[in-house]
């Protein structure tokens, strides 16, 4: 029987100070669901990506995963989802199967030197294993974060503007692994860019 | 329970070879440590010369010089840790795939890693230049591996505290130095008997900085995941 997976995000609000970013926000997710998050530049829309991947905390509200229906810890959060974002990065030290290696090892996975081969190649990557991340470009930089989110096969993919700094060969690479992905899981876009709206059932604007 | 613990284990060795292996390529934290290390041990040893101190003063004197070197050079390097990951923009990526338990004790294993070194390489030059006599060696070196432990154990938490703060150079000295006071205390003591002919039955300075290293860990532990959600 496969997996099913769902989100359920209960009003969350989150505030600086005085400054409210966002209040009231709701929504449900199950496998297959692909949803949009658009709104003005600091309507927070990488904000609540963040909150939704555990880096940040909401003022108030809650966010439940479940796995076949069961309701998954906090501990396990880190198994349930994959994240994209232009402010996370990886070890600049480390090239890109050492990096890939490292976020399998601490995962608790077993380090699987054919797997990584084979994402890198699907990435678009082969042939730059052992660069060091340091001197990617801004591209293939893009590329193996995609990579590190798949790395575990988690339900939830959350994608803050996937396609920035992608050639045409990487956003079909996007592409690929959104199409393939919506099948088994969830897809939250952050994004105002049509084309990476595109791929939404839903779209949650967060300005209005 | 003990596959839970084991697997803790396992992660927090990848978090310490993943730090060996940046340090090994590039020396962020070892070379701040090891300079201001040798620098303040010609300095002393210049400006005192063994000839200049009376017989009697020596033991304690150069128990206490030996500490001030050994956990001022610790403080100048053991915040990198996670100081780096917070300037390299890694910690995301480190908070998004690693349990907090594990990162700490990778992180700690590091540290106590650096402190190892940094003791290998500057004690014996310490007892070299110092002409420091030991009557109980096997006492003295036991006090500088459990008084280094405890370095480590006691400046790892307060490394992952102050990694977002603004002057955090100075923050990590100021948060630390009381923590360590007791156990600087306790290491001059224990080196300092270890010169003299003095009666060490009872081992009673290792005793105390072992269990100051089991209290710093177990706090630790628990406060670190707090820390880390932060």
């Amino acid at each position: 029987m496969a997996e099913t997976c769902a989100l359920k995000i209960k009003n969350i609000g989150k505030r600086f100070g005085r400054t409210i970013l966002f209040r009231d926000i709701s929504l449900e997710m199950n496998s297959g669901d692909v949803v949009a998050i658009t709104g003005w530049n600091g309507s927070g829309k990488s904000t609540l990506l963040r909150i939704i991947a555990g880096l940040g905390r909401a003022t108030i509200g809650k966010i439940e995963f479940y796995r076949n229906d069961v309701l998954q810890t906090e501990f396990d959060r880190r198994h349930f989802l994959g994240l994209v974002a232009p402010e996370l990065n990886l070890y600049d030290e480390l090239s890109a199967r050492e990096n890939l290696a490292f976020l399998m090892q601490v995962r608790g996975l077993q380090k699987d030197r054919q797997a990584i081969d084979h994402l890198l190649q699907h990435v678009g990557l082969a042939g730059w294993e052992d660069a060091l991340y340091g001197i990617y470009s801004s591209g293939m930089k893009q590329r193996l974060k995609l990579t590190q989110a798949l790395l575990h096969s988690p339900p939830l993919l959350l994608l803050d503007e996937p396609f920035s700094n992608l050639d045409t060969k990487g956003i079909a690479v996007v592409d690929e692994i959104i199409k393939k992905h919506r099948q088994r899981g969830m897809i939250i876009i952050a994004s105002n860019e049509q084309r990476e709206i595109a791929y939404a059932d839903r779209i949650l604007n967060l300005s209005e | 329970m003990q596959t839970g613990f084991l697997t803790y284990l396992n992660e927090a060795k990848a978090v310490w070879l993943r730090d060996l292996r940046s340090e090994f390529r590039t020396r962020y934290a070892i070379n701040a440590i090891l300079m201001f290390a040798f620098t303040t041990l010609i300095a002393v040893s210049f400006s005192l010369g063994s000839f200049r101190i009376a017989e009697n003063d020596k033991p304690f004197l150069y128990a206490t010089l030996l500490w001030i070197i050994l956990v001022f050079s610790a403080l100048s390097g053991l915040s990198r840790s996670f100081v780096k990951e917070e300037e390299a923009r890694t910690i995301d990526i480190l908070k998004l795939s690693a349990n907090p338990i594990a990162v700490f004790l990778g992180k700690l294993f590091f540290n106590l890693t650096l402190l190892l070194t940094l003791e290998v390489l500057i004690v014996p030059a310490f007892v070299l230049f110092m002409g420091y006599h030991i009557q109980h060696p096997g006492y003295f070196v036991t006090m500088i591996i459990t008084g280094g432990l405890g370095l480590g154990a006691g400046t790892t938490i307060v490394a992952a505290m102050i990694a977002r703060a603004n002057v955090r150079g100075a923050l990590f000295s100021a948060l630390s130095f009381p923590l360590l006071f007791p156990l600087m205390i306790i290491a001059m003591k224990g080196c300092e008997k270890a010169a003299l002919a003095a009666e060490i039955a009872g081992w009673h300075e290792v005793k105390i900085a072992l269990a100051y290293i089991v209290i710093m860990v177990t706090v630790s532990v628990m406060l670190f995941p707090i820390v880390w959600e932060e």
